[in-house]
């Protein structure tokens, strides 16, 4: 076997070769999760050596092979293959992720023993088939070679325990506690719905009841359900069906963020409602927000209103409502008119009195939503209108929460309290289930300080970070890919969760944990789980593992009872007319920081500010011109005592006199991409948890910006250079050319619209037709309607077509890699602007600029319309990208995959898709509409001599858009989705007037914005 | 003109009346002498070490990867590009000067067209080098060549790239031919006058047993036209054929018919503007004052403003196009050089190529050494920056503005374009040193004729 | 010193050059052809394996089904090589003492691999489907030659670009009924173009020469 090192200065394209790891015996590994010897992996430690030099030694034949003859290559047959298990073929399994206790199911593609791609599972109410991008993701974690491989004892620094010793020592420590009935100890866990986990818990407590239990994430539900125990008197979860809605009012939440439980199904749902074709009626949004998300810009209406001025706005609305409709004496009493000069502006009042018209039209069949950000007596409030509408019962419902997480005095008080516990010495003994509390605990509590008064104190994580480096244990937690578990959806659906790999770095999930915790011994995964589910028979058990779901587990809906509520107290969290407002949030990409070491996120553009690699304050061009700060300037942002310097961003749509900035950047113990002192490798973006504090929720009303003066160039890859006033007009006058958009009224009046949108020159054809298309015609449409700009696409392309990640530097360069990119665009005034969001592709011309161009044909047309594209054949003279009109060609200006070369990286190459070549340095790249999945189905199908179904071959980011904006298929049979798509009047070509013939069409945006009329 | 006749022309020359001893002597000497002026030690330290530097950041480029420049998406091409078109326009001014001038029997022309020749063959050296070094893979340039392969993969003759292979490997071809065949009766000069063994092997090799025979001189001077006539089409296809590679695109701003001509003009005018710049300076060095005369440089001086304001021409006309074809991408793509971020670019473009030459309408300004040898440099930067706005600023803002970006050079890229002039000369001051400089039996052929009348 | 003239001998090298300048571009494209051609790199390339099986013996004398051992040949992309245990199956009986087996054995008791070396190596950029040509009816002979002949296995044809899109542009001549795939000897009732051409209408076999047929 030829040293890594090869070919590195030979251009030799590899992929990681399935057939060898096919064969390689770690297979016998993949087959044997299910088998006992696995349950009892005690010593996790020689098989993960062996494996790991297996792994190492295939992979680096793999990567180490060219064409050329004379270099020997190896197959490795199994010993033994199990039943249906063939080398080289994709096998799919169901499991479920949870963040933050709320599970997703997911359908993972596992090739040769290697899960190498997250889906969503159809089956599950919270995917539908689709998966966000944290799910999607998760797979690059599992091969992260940062992720913590030892047990580390931090008193004695010895790295080189196993789990063996960490079980005695425990066995060893717990039993004082248990004498005392648990007095003293405590448990700080990531919140969880996981039953077997819920159980543990409760047998744990039942058998230590002195055990302090402490919930806690940054992403918390608090006022949430503060908000639901003041209006019902007991927790309950809010459960909208956004598609049976005619009117949407969302105050300051986006319900179709990731980071939002059921996300998913809500961008299914409220995007279900605006495809006009048939029905020739849509929804109608109202979005209220500080900060411009992906639901202000799908809303019909959108008013930027400073998150502490929402309650004013809330109250205003319930008073109006009340008047028209008349007091109802089991609602208790209105709220009374705020006098207030933000809701007297002309602007605010227009949109208060549609709104309030709507509603009243579609009174039983609208939703009024909040979000975490706004404090408990608005979320009661908006429990009061939907009552007050008449919504509760039919598009919205309740869920009694589950006992455990929920329950208690909310997770920032219980934190404090056992904070405070820390401090006085009370607690002498920790474990910290998952979470990363030293870094995500708020700012004044302390939390690091706290732990150092804790005697011991164990960690199970995934990385060892800034919390392991505090306690006194670190255990590395096992990836959710490689343990057993079950998750609970929003609505109560269980499911199980199956490794699809032994653990890599032989970690334990929480679970396993707990069970030591519980009576000392370490019992397996699937043993917890199967006594959790003990009451199913092994069949149906075996089903639900299998489907993904758990038919049944749903909880009921209920119609609990309101009770009156007191006056609101708008003074409370609301700024003064002059201050201005913080708001933290977790991060669209990095979420609360635990992804903040996954390229594939840190690089992903903010749905937004397209922001890559740091967060940015978003400060609202207006109120940046008042302040004086510059577009790209560093500015120090101050709250609570405690400042930051950041980079800020004009972000039109920001609410005038509040700014934003993400949370979960500027970590120190992430790794080799999101930072990590231990490495010399520094913070990706800026830590904004120095700013949190207990007494305050993520809205801080009081901080102070000042600019620096200096500036940064910002890792963007949209407007990567700032764009001057000529640059400005001729944007605004393509917009309506690019993205084609039109309100229904508009529409239905000219269904024409879209197509005569661009007055150009008959487009002539020098063939006719240009190409002859005997069999498929390859086609896709996006729905410019649907597309809420959530990224899940590119992610799902990254995965499937091994897209690198290129860094920051490079992206600041104009070099990021995505084969697809979702450009945003701004319409109207920057202070209240609307805003769009477009996919782009490779086009796949017919008439194609790329492929004229090239010297050495190394781009061509296929039979079936692709423009293909052979890596092996591509020089790298970039003229295929100047010809490109839509710029979707990707170069490796370098090796972007260099460093797997080193041997610490080998293991990364493991999420590779065996089917898709990996470019080397020098050759362009782009989307091929997924070829490798057309090819597997077309060869599937020709083998049996069947003809290909509709809907059967799916690219990776049609397969993953949670609203189906994306559809491909073959345009050459008149039944295939895509053509009748493609048929629709609103239906268009990019750019059409190049004459390229793109083989993607989009479907022309239509809004429904209250006419003005009326 | 003033004739060679004048007694003492040269220092240090042979005394006596006989001219052609002298228009001999005088430029074999330049050869001959043990050590040439201290000048031409200076220039050739700061040249090598250029050339150093060129192949120090080649090298870079070829281990690394071509990201080492700052070429980005959407500007795809950069330097690299800007380089090859600048080099080969500089390359035109040798074989017009020796082909066409000389089928227009234009006598004055041989005093400068032997090294007007030879910096065009160090000008095509310097840009065949561009290419092949800002592809992806700078070891696979021969898959554009039709080479017979187990892939059955031919080059595609559709692509502009494609034609520009043959366009410049012809001219390079042709101009080394047409250079070499003018020397050999020089070289022959050489060898008879050689005193070292090493002389008198290399250069009796170089002139293939020239005798000077008349059958010889007859066989020569029919060659010598027949090349000529091949090359001339060159002049103008080369150019043109580059020019095709942005022609030929669909981008705003490179989508224009009137390219090939203006690329041609703009090359030629470039192409003078280089040879002033070098004659200026080596007719002081090698004291050739009186083969170079400063009625030569004022004939070139007013090809510069005619070229000038021939490309003057374009630019206006591309602007007239543009708002004229109603396009809004064309529209916006001129507005956006004139305007957009580039904007400097543009106007440096525009004070060097229109606004400078317009100097040379002055008798006094156009005999004036120092203002010729200014006004050669500008013109030369414009050019480039010609090439730098066609390229750069097209390639920045396209159609769709999602994918608009701003390039920026490195450190690399600024290395490599000062180390190609290092190339450039390098290889200049060698032939000024080892070759002769000047067509001796031309310019003679040209005194003769004068003396006859 | 007197200059240097060409000697009148010299006039005899005109002929000579001449030829050369003509022959030298020629020889440089037959050599770079034929020479870094896999016609003549790769051909024959007979590694050694660590286990001494020989085709001949069981696929030739013993008439063995190639699918036997080769499972996932009308399935995968991959014509796997058997686990073990399939070899197992008869050497748990047949010439269970041979030191020849040694290997085998070892690997069916500890579940090691045996470390096979790969003979028809395509380079990585390069997805073929064994299934996709198995089923149409290309023979293995097609691209193996007589494997039943081979004691030790080794690479009979060039597996170059070209030597694909040959039997893309015209598989007629490699085609045969499915049934018949792993037939060594198998001939044609009839002119095999001809009856290539018959099959390849019936089972509609139009294989195709894009990129992306082989490259993704």
């Amino acid at each position: 076997m030829p040293p890594m090192t090869d070919d590195r200065t030979r251009p030799s394209f590899w992929r990681s070769l399935a057939e060898l790891e096919g064969e390689s015996e770690f297979r016998e590994r993949e087959k044997s999760e299910f088998s006992r010897e696995f349950e009892e992996a005690g010593d996790g430690q020689p098989d993960r050596r062996r494996f790991l030099q297996v792994m190492g030694a295939s992979l680096a034949l793999g990567g180490a092979t060219t064409a050329c003859r004379w270099e020997k290559e190896e197959v490795l047959p199994l010993s033994s293959r199990p039943e249906g298990i063939v080398p080289g073929e994709p096998r799919f399994y169901s499991t479920s992720m949870e963040l933050d206790g709320i599970g997703t199911g997911l359908r993972v593609t596992a090739v040769d023993g290697r899960p190498i791609k997250v889906e969503g599972n159809p089956l599950h109410p919270e995917s539908l088939g689709a998966a966000s991008i944290y799910q999607q993701a998760s797979v690059l974690e599992l091969y992260d070679p940062d992720r913590s491989t030892d047990i580390v004892r931090r008193q004695t620094g010895a790295s080189g325990a196993n789990w063996g010793d960490f079980d005695n020592w425990l066995r060893g420590a717990i039993g004082p506690f248990r004498s005392r009935r648990g007095h003293g100890m405590a448990v700080l866990a990531e919140p969880s719905s996981s039953p077997t986990a819920t159980r543990l818990r409760r047998q744990l407590l039942s058998s230590m009841p002195e055990i302090r239990w402490v919930d806690w994430a940054p992403n918390n539900r608090d006022h949430e359900i503060a908000g639901a125990v003041r209006a019902f008197g007991a927790p309950m979860r809010q459960l909208c069906l956004y598609d049976e809605a005619a009117v949407v009012l969302a105050l300051d939440v986006d319900p179709m963020n990731p980071a939002r439980p059921g996300a998913l199904a809500a961008a299914r749902a409220l995007t279900r409602g605006r495809q006009p074709d048939q029905t020739q009626t849509m929804n109608r949004i109202y979005s209220v927000e500080s900060c411009f998300s992906m639901m202000g810009a799908l809303a019909d209406h959108r008013l930027a209103l400073r998150s502490g001025d929402i309650a004013a706005l809330a109250a205003l609305l319930d008073a109006r409502l009340s008047a028209r409709i008349g007091a109802r004496a089991d609602l208790g009493p209105p709220q009374v008119e705020p006098e207030l000069d933000l809701l007297r502006t002309e602007r605010c009042s227009r949109f208060v009195d549609s709104l309030v018209t709507d509603l009243l039209n579609a009174r039983g069949r609208a939703v009024v939503v909040t979000g975490p950000r706004q404090p408990p007596q608005v979320h009661s409030l908006v429990h009061r209108l939907n009552y007050l509408l008449g919504n509760v019962g039919r598009t919205v419902w309740y869920l009694a929460e589950p006992d455990g997480s929920a329950a208690g005095p909310g997770q920032v008080s219980a934190l404090t309290g056992l904070v405070d516990a820390m401090r006085r010495g009370g607690v002498e003994f920790l474990c910290i289930l998952g979470g990363n509390p030293v870094l995500d605990a708020p700012a004044d509590l302390d939390f690091g300080a706290a732990l150092q008064k804790v005697p011991n104190s164990l960690h199970l994580a995934s990385y060892e970070d800034e919390t392991s480096q505090k306690t006194t244990w670190h255990l590395p937690r096992a990836h959710f890919l490689e343990a057993w578990g079950d998750t609970t959806a929003w609505d109560g659906t269980v499911s199980l969760a199956q490794p699809l790999i032994e653990p890599l770095y032989g970690g334990r999930s929480i679970i396993e944990l707990l069970s030591i915790l519980i009576d000392g011994q370490a019992k397996g995964g699937r043993q917890l789980v199967r006594e959790t589910h003990g009451q199913l028979p092994d069949p149906v058990f075996r089903k639900a593992l299998h489907d993904g779901v758990m038919a049944g587990t749903a909880w009921p809906r209920l119609i609990p009872s309101l009770r009156p509520l007191g006056k609101l107290n708008l003074a409370e969290g609301a700024a003064s007319s002059d201050t201005l407002e913080l708001v933290l949030a977790v991060d669209s990409n990095v979420y609360d920081g635990r992804f903040a070491n996954n390229g594939w996120l840190v690089e992903l553009p903010d749905p937004m500010t397209k922001v890559t690699w740091e967060n940015v304050v978003c400060i609202a061009p207006n109120t940046a011109a008042r302040l004086g700060i510059a577009d790209g300037g560093r500015v120090h942002l101050t709250a609570n005592g405690h400042s930051v310097t950041v980079t800020a961003v004009h972000a039109p749509g920001q609410a005038e006199r509040s700014v934003k900035l993400a949370l979960g950047w500027g970590r120190t113990a992430a790794g080799r991409i999101g930072g990590a002192t231990r490495l010399g490798v520094p913070a990706a973006g800026t830590n904004a948890y120095v700013l949190t504090s207990a007494r305050q929720g993520l809205v801080i009303p009081e901080a102070s910006l000042r600019a620096t003066g200096e500036r940064t160039l910002l890792a963007t890859t949209q407007d990567l250079h700032a764009i001057d006033q000529y640059g400005r007009e001729a944007t605004n006058a393509r917009l309506g050319m690019i993205v084609r958009e039109a309100t229904l009224g508009q529409w239905l009046s000219h269904p024409d619209f879209a197509k005569t949108a661009v007055h150009h020159a008959p487009l002539l054809q020098m063939w006719q037709p240009p190409v002859s298309y005997e069999g498929h015609r390859w086609g896709m449409s996006i729905d410019l309607g649907k597309c809420i700009g959530c990224n899940a696409c590119m992610v799902a392309c990254q995965a499937e077509n091994n897209v690198p990640v290129v860094g920051k530097e490079q992206v600041a360069r104009g070099r990021e890699m995505h084969w697809l990119r979702v450009d945003r665009y701004y319409k109207g005034t920057p202070d209240q602007p609307e805003a769009a969001f477009q996919p782009v592709p490779c086009q796949q011309c017919e008439n194609a600029p790329c492929e004229q161009v090239c010297p050495v044909g190394a781009t061509s047309h296929s039979h079936e319309g692709l423009n293909d594209m052979a890596y092996n054949r591509c020089i790298g003279t970039r003229y295929c990208s100047n010809n490109c009109p839509y710029k979707v060609r990707r170069f490796n200006y370098f090796n972007f995959h260099l460093d797997l070369e080193k041997p610490e990286n080998q293991v990364k190459k493991m999420v590779y898709n065996p089917d898709v070549t990996v470019r080397s340095r020098g050759v362009m790249e782009k989307c091929t509409f997924c070829v490798q999945r057309i090819e597997r189905v077309k060869i599937q199908a020709k083998n049996v001599r069947r003809p290909i179904a509709e809907g059967e071959i799916v690219t990776a980011c049609q397969q993953t858009c949670p609203t189906g904006a994306i559809v491909f298929g073959d345009l050459s049979s008149q039944q295939s989705q895509v053509s009748k798509l493609q048929a629709l009047d609103r239906s268009y070509a990019l750019l059409e007037e190049l004459n390229t013939r793109p083989r993607v069409q989009y479907l022309a945006r239509i809004r429904n914005p209250k006419p003005e009329s009326t | 003109m003033t004739t060679l006749t004048d007694v003492n022309a040269f220092q240090g020359a042979p005394q006596g009346d006989n001219v052609f001893a002298r228009i001999t002597d005088n430029v074999s000497r330049i050869a001959e002498v043990p050590r040439p002026p201290r000048g031409w030690y200076i220039a050739f330290a700061i040249s090598s070490s250029m050339l150093l530097m060129f192949l120090a950041n080649v090298g870079y480029l070829v281990f690394t990867g071509v990201g080492v420049w700052g070429n980005m998406l959407p500007v795809a091409w950069g330097f690299g590009i800007i380089n090859f078109v600048f080099w080969v326009g500089i390359g035109h001014a040798g074989t017009l000067i020796s082909a066409i001038l000389y089928l227009l029997r234009q006598t004055w022309r041989t005093s400068i067209n032997r090294f007007a020749e030879a910096m065009t063959i160090f000008a095509v050296i310097c840009a065949g080098l561009f290419p092949a070094l800002h592809i992806g893979r700078p070891w696979l340039p021969y898959w554009m060549f039709p080479i017979p392969n187990q892939m059955e993969m031919w080059p595609q003759f559709r692509s502009p790239l494609e034609w520009d292979v043959f366009a410049v490997g012809t001219y390079a071809t042709v101009s080394l031919m047409f250079w070499y065949m003018g020397m050999i009766p020089d070289l022959a000069t050489f060898r008879d006058r050689a005193r070292t063994r090493a002389r008198r092997t290399v250069y009796g090799l170089l002139a293939v047993g020239w005798r000077g025979s008349s059958r010889q001189w007859h066989r020569y001077e029919k060659a010598y036209l027949l090349l000529a006539a091949l090359a001339t089409p060159l002049v103008l296809s080369v150019h043109s054929v580059v020019s095709f590679d942005f022609a030929a695109a669909q981008l705003p701003g490179w989508h224009t018919t009137i390219f090939p001509p203006y690329f041609v003009a703009g090359a030629v005018f470039g192409g003078f503007a280089m040879v002033q710049t070098l004659a200026v300076p080596a007719r002081q060095f090698f004291g050739l004052k009186r083969l170079i005369t400063i009625d030569h440089l004022e004939l070139m001086n007013k090809i510069l403003l005619t070229t000038g304001m021939m490309v003057g021409y374009s630019y206006g006309i591309e602007f007239f196009t543009s708002w004229y074809s109603g396009n809004e991408y064309e529209g916006f793509a001129f507005v956006n050089r004139a305007l957009g971020p580039y904007a400097w670019g543009y106007w440096t473009m525009i004070t060097c190529n229109v606004v400078s030459p317009q100097l040379f309408w002055f008798k006094k300004l156009r005999r004036n050494l120092w203002v010729t040898f200014a006004v050669g440099v500008l013109v030369n930067v414009g050019m480039w920056f010609e090439r730098f706005v066609i390229i750069v600023s097209s390639l920045s803002r396209d159609f769709l503005p999602s994918s608009w970006g701003y390039f920026r050079p490195t450190a690399v890229d600024l290395m490599t374009l000062a180390g190609s002039f290092g190339l450039f000369f390098t290889l200049f001051l060698l032939f000024c040193r080892y070759l002769p400089m000047v067509a001796m039996a031309e310019v003679k052929v040209a005194v003769a004729a004068r003396e006859a009348h | 010193m007197t200059p240097l003239v060409f000697p009148r001998w010299t006039n005899k090298l005109r002929v000579l050059a001449g030829v050369l300048l003509g022959v030298a571009p020629l020889y440089v494209i037959v050599l770079v052809w034929y020479g870094a051609s896999p016609k003549t790199t790769d051909v024959g390339y007979m590694p050694k394996q660590p286990v001494p099986y020989s085709h001949a013996l069981h696929a030739g004398e013993l008439g063995i089904d190639c699918r036997y051992c080769h499972t996932t040949v009308e399935r995968a992309a991959f014509a796997a090589l058997p686990p073990t245990e399939i070899c197992m199956n008869c050497h748990k009986s047949v010439r269970t003492e041979s030191r020849n087996l040694l290997l085998v054995r070892e690997s069916a008791a500890t579940g090691e691999a045996i470390r096979w070396v790969k003979v028809h190596d395509l380079p990585d950029y390069v997805y073929f489907n064994h299934s996709a040509h198995v089923t149409r009816g290309v023979g293995c002979v097609s691209c193996h030659g007589r494997i039943d002949q081979m004691p030790e296995v080794y690479q009979v044809k060039p597996l170059s670009m070209s030597w694909c899109l040959e039997c893309h542009r015209a598989p007629e001549r490699n085609l045969r009924p499915p049934s018949e795939v792993t037939n060594m000897t198998w001939k044609a009732p009839e002119d095999a173009v001809v009856y290539g051409r018959r099959l390849r209408q019936r089972y509609a076999i139009n294989p195709p020469t894009d990129c992306s047929t082989c490259h993704r």
